[in-house]
């Protein structure tokens, strides 16, 4: 083990002068609001030699709208806080619902959504609203920018498509009209990762539900079979909510085992899988509930 | 002795905001951590990550490369520093068996955290890097975490004691009568049990630092620690520092809930390391550390049994312990037990009691006090299988126990297990707890849920609960082998100024002790609660005093100053009376002066004869100067704080989840000094009887390693889960002492626990759910749900 503590930190003006140094020392950490970074170095489970700090790339920050697509592009150093201004809420309402369950107030205002993506942990609270989104994340790197879909972004439980010398540039979301709904269980209201959570975005224009689950597998998974019945169950010339009979016929609770049977979870100190994959199907049926009643 | 209410007007009952706080919540109050003395070395424990081992080897060489290492010892290198062990103040049998337990173990480890070397280093940093490489070889040994497996012997984890088993103790003043009360009874009950361990999660963790003053041999201690004076003595005979060359200061202590009323190994280490090194040592623990190096509480499987006649009245008690020492014994670990066992029979008059309690160690972290000790576990058992008698009775919850309170005509009671309960009116707390509660439209709307077939279903939960506090009187504690008394000391002063100094033998931590006595002590002299100061947890400037836990405080410590202010007045009655060429017994003293009786016009205020005293200049004959009295306060009895919660939660029986809608907490701790202060103790205490019903546990896997070392895994609850509690008050003063008070620190813990299980249990009861082990976790909750039902736990 070396004593050497010394470690080199960079705060880079620009984009430019971060992807340049990341090429440069591509084995460099990024830190960004530092959430899950400086918990890792403070258990001494990562000792970095070099640190590049985002907190002055002003071309991370913030949201704008895509005039061109009509796209909402969501930098990748927005912070859970900034999820939760109005203006942003109403157009997000799941990926509000999701900030809302991080942390604390100071973690809230520290953490951002590129990080959430970068870190890739099973139980990241956004993963599963930006994969029912449809949304798409821009990497940015020396070599020049590609956008990878999130569901191919996030590779593995902590595993993602980045490579060492990319960063997360951006989140970009297709703007149709939906209704969506996040909801998620943990072991206690803040400062909790979540034992399973479940995204339900109700799409107007593709006629079609999309539901992702998260902390119930390695990535964040999307319940297929349960989404294709969502899709029937619902009356779409009512503007996709629920058919009258879709309590009395058990469609509902169908939907619920289908999310469950989608799941993939494991037993850990926080849960068993045997109430994940229950409790993930409870999610899911209660927040098409609320989306389409 | 008649109990005193307090004056209309008076000082007493205000509702006063703490002195305390200002300074707390700038963050100008100094704790350990905050106190930076130059040279000082910071010491770093290294802690075994196994939970039963034998040590083959210690090697702190390779910390000594990392730059910043000053020292690193093993504990084999620090064997000739202790005069004797770490010390338990409670050995409750003569036969209890007690391992050696020494600072750092030198040949075996006994749970995952014993220390087995110390570094020392400049900083913090090169300490814990130092900590990192020290190596250590362990043996391996399978570990004993599971209490029935303890006793069982199959491993036996101290050697020399041939034995997992500390002790048995009972409490069976007649067990031909309590048998044939069950061979008698229309109805019998059991309850079965378990009190998960608890992390007492103090905000502050615990801290020490030794100043020594090498050429005179002193040494100044500051600890966060709420037993200033216990701490001095115990650190003398361990670390054989002479008891006059030990100051212990325990400067802003952010709470301790029992976790720092103990002699920690650390405290010695310190010490001894001060009188090795000839510096400064320094010693923070981390939140991760605390654990496991601090002691836990609870930890005990309850067997509760009543017998009871057609009418559900109770005719006896019995009640079976085993309880969980941990790897050692520490300061009262074994005492702790003894707290609850004369408490099974609760707030119910019962003829006839047994108790006995078997401890066994295992290689967990050792257990000790933790808010309410033993009486929280006493009065979770009766107050739950009191709820199986009402239903094998037929009644509902508060008939069963109306059926049973001890009335309010026959305090003092004398009880069954050997108490004298020294006042209560149970019924009345009762019936303001259910009004308050709003009883009937829940009732009606849990009805309503039930009959729709709500997800949501609604439950209420009452908990009537009475404990014993203010420990203690000194003969009883010693007819308990513990090896201390219980008296509490305080001195008076009237300076020069009339400005009022108070020493007091208690050492707060957040319970506001500047701010109560300040208030008796401004009630009784007529002078405003900020002409008074209050000095204390300072063993040069309080040297007599036996410190804070047992919600003791105020009806000893408290008293004390009462007692102390009364005498002052005396003195200086006999100066005015002097002064005023009048006879004492026309004087009176009102409103801050004495005054002639039916001649107001001569009168001489507090503050002139403060002055008077002071100059000396034309005293009675005989009577020394200063106007400074002490007293040394030796309770008659403890005080008996009792009351009634109701606990309304909703359970979403599709995910488990238990959410509290609303409670209702009416508790009576005789009269109150300061309201908002009580108020407080008992949010506080609500909150941590709730955290065991529903969120924390310390949990171990069957190796012995803890699995709960941070807050993301051990569920201390926040604002978010819990609603605004309503609380309310009865007044029956204590008559064991002349301030009519009885303790508040501890009783929301005592009586919420049950409240709260009892409600789930009420909200499922139509599933036939009667029991519910603590936490109630979702998960828990939805498995019973599920096994209720018939169905399996999906996909299990």
């Amino acid at each position: 083990m070396s004593y050497d503590c010394a470690v080199s930190v960079r705060v880079p003006d620009s984009l430019e002068e971060l992807v340049t140094g990341l090429a440069a020392d591509p084995g460099c950490e990024l830190l960004a609001g530092g959430t899950d970074l400086m918990v890792e170095i403070n258990f001494g489970r990562r000792r970095p030699a070099s640190i590049m700090s985002l907190s002055r790339v002003t071309e991370l920050k913030g949201w704008s709208e895509d005039a061109a697509t009509g796209e909402l592009v969501l930098g990748g150093a927005l912070t859970y806080t900034e999820m939760l201004q109005p203006d942003l809420a109403g157009r997000l309402p799941a990926l509000a619902q999701a900030a809302r369950t991080v942390g604390s107030p100071q973690i809230r205002n520290a953490g951002t959504l590129g990080g959430n993506l970068a870190t890739a942990s099973p139980a990241g609270d956004t993963l599963p609203v930006l994969v029912a989104l449809d949304a798409v994340v821009v990497v940015e790197s020396a070599d020049g920018r590609r956008e990878v879909p999130v569901g191919d972004f996030v590779t593995g439980a902590k595993r993602t498509a980045l490579r060492p010398h990319d960063v997360v540039h951006s989140v970009r979301v297709p703007t149709r009209r939906t209704r969506q709904e996040f909801l998620k269980v943990g072991t206690r209201n803040a400062m909790v990762i979540a034992v399973c959570s479940a995204a339900v975005v109700v799409d107007l224009d593709s006629c079609s539900v999309r539901v992702a689950l998260g902390s119930v597998g390695p990535v964040p998974l999307r319940a297929h079979e349960a989404e294709e019945l969502a899709g029937e169950v619902l009356d779409w010339d009512a503007g996709g909510v629920l058919a009258g009979d879709a309590h009395r016929d058990g469609a509902l609770e169908r939907f619920a085992g289908l999310v469950s049977a989608a799941s993939r979870p494991i037993d850990d100190h926080r849960s068993t899988a045997a109430y994940r994959r229950h409790a993930v199907g409870v999610c899911a049926r209660r927040a098409l509930e609320r989306v389409a009643a | 002795m008649t109990a005193t209410q307090a004056a209309p007007g008076g000082v007493l009952g205000q509702r006063l905001l703490r002195k305390e706080d200002p300074a707390l919540l700038t963050g100008e109050a100094q704790f350990v951590a905050d106190l930076n003395v130059p040279g000082a070395l910071h010491a770093v424990i290294v802690r075994s990550p196994v939970a039963h081992a034998r040590i083959l080897s210690v090697d702190v060489s390779p910390a000594m490369s990392v730059p910043g290492v000053v020292a690193a010892f093993t504990g084999k290198d620090l064997e000739g520093e202790w005069a004797g062990p770490l010390p338990c103040a409670w050995p409750v049998t003569p036969d209890m068996k007690s391992p050696a337990h020494l600072p750092l173990a030198t040949d075996k480890v006994c749970y995952a955290g014993d220390g087995v070397a110390v570094v020392l280093a400049t900083s913090e940093y090169a300490a814990r890097d130092g900590g990192d490489a020290v190596a250590v070889e362990y043996d391996p040994l399978p570990a004993v975490v599971d209490l029935d497996d303890a006793r069982s012997d199959r491993v036996v984890i101290h050697d020399e004691l041939g034995t997992n088993t500390s002790y048995v103790w009972e409490l069976t003043p007649d067990q031909a009568a309590v048998d044939a009360a069950f061979a008698d009874a229309a109805h019998t009950v059991h309850g079965h049990y378990v009190q998960q361990r608890l992390i007492p999660s103090a905000i502050e963790p615990r801290g020490v630092l030794v100043i020594p003053q090498p050429f005179n041999g002193e040494y100044t201690l500051y600890s966060a620690t709420q037993i200033p004076h216990i701490l001095k003595v115990m650190l003398a005979l361990t670390v054989g520092v002479p008891e006059t060359a030990i100051r212990v200061i325990a400067p802003a202590v952010g709470g301790g809930f029992g976790s720092k009323l103990n002699v920690y190994a650390e405290e010695a280490l310190a010490l001894a390391l001060a009188r090795k090194m000839r510096r400064p040592i320094r010693w923070i623990e981390t939140r991760s550390e605390a654990t496991q190096a601090t002691i836990q509480g609870r930890g005990q499987i309850q067997d509760i049994e009543l017998a009871a006649d057609a009418e559900g009245r109770i005719t006896a008690v019995r009640v079976k312990l085993l309880a969980d020492m941990g790897a050692y014994l520490q300061l009262v670990t074994p005492g702790v037990p003894l707290l609850g066992a004369f408490l099974y029979s609760g707030v119910y008059d019962v003829p006839v009691y047994s108790f006995s309690c078997t401890s066994v160690f295992t290689n967990m972290t050792p257990t000790d006090a933790y808010r309410g000790a033993g009486r929280p576990e006493a009065t979770y058992a009766i107050e739950r299988v009191i709820e199986d008698l009402a239903r094998a009775v037929g009644v509902d919850s508060a008939e069963i126990r109306r059926r049973n309170f001890i009335k309010a005509e026959q305090f003092p009671y004398s009880s069954a297990a050997g108490l004298v309960y020294d006042s209560g009116a149970y019924e009345q707390a009762l019936d303001r707890a259910l009004e308050l509660s709003g009883m009937d439209g829940l009732r009606a709307e849990q009805a309503r849920r039930r009959e729709s077939g709500d997800r949501v279903q609604l439950g209420i939960g009452i908990s009537s609960y009475m404990e014993m506090c203010g420990l203690a009187p000194s003969r009883v504690l010693a007819s308990l082998n513990y090896t201390a008394g219980g008296w509490e000391a305080a001195t008076v002063r009237l300076l020069p100024t009339g400005k009022v100094q108070v020493v007091t033998g208690t050492s707060p931590h957040g319970q506001g002790h500047e701010t109560s006595w300040s208030m008796i002590v401004a009630d009784r002299l007529g002078v405003g609660p900020e002409d008074v100061e209050v000095l204390h947890s300072d063993t040069a400037i309080a040297p007599y005093g036996l410190d804070t836990y047992g919600s003791r405080s105020l009806s000893v410590g408290g008293v004390a100053v009462a007692i102390a202010t009364d005498r002052v007045i005396a003195k200086a009655k006999a100066i005015a009376a002097h002064q005023l060429e009048i006879a004492e017994e026309d004087l009176e003293f009102r409103d801050g002066a004495f005054t002639a009786k039916g001649t107001p016009e001569r009168s001489m205020p507090l503050g002139a004869v403060a002055f008077e005293a002071f100059t000396a200049h034309n005293l009675p004959d005989g009577l020394e100067p200063n106007l400074e009295a002490s007293s040394h306060f030796d309770p008659p009895n403890f005080t008996f704080p009792f009351g009634t919660h109701v606990c309304v939660v909703e359970v979403d029986t599709e995910t488990g989840l238990v959410s509290l809608r609303s409670y209702t907490a009416v508790d009576d701790c005789g009269v109150q000094v300061n309201p908002l202060i009580v108020e407080g103790q008992v949010h506080g205490g609500i909150t941590q009887g709730v955290a065991q019903a529903l969120f924390e546990e310390a949990v171990y896997d069957e190796d012995g390693n803890p699995k709960t070392t941070t807050l993301m895994d051990y569920l201390v609850p926040a604002a978010s889960e819990l609603p605004s509690y309503v609380t309310d008050s009865t007044v029956t003063p204590s008559p064991t002492n002349l301030l009519g008070v009885k303790g508040i620190g501890e009783a929301g813990t005592i009586g919420s626990a049950p409240a709260v299980i009892n409600a789930i249990c009420d909200a499922l009861a139509p599933l036939g759910i009667h029991d519910m082990a603590m936490p109630a976790t979702p998960e828990r909750v939805w498995r019973s749900i599920s096994e209720a039902r018939g169905e399996e736990a999906k996909g299990s």
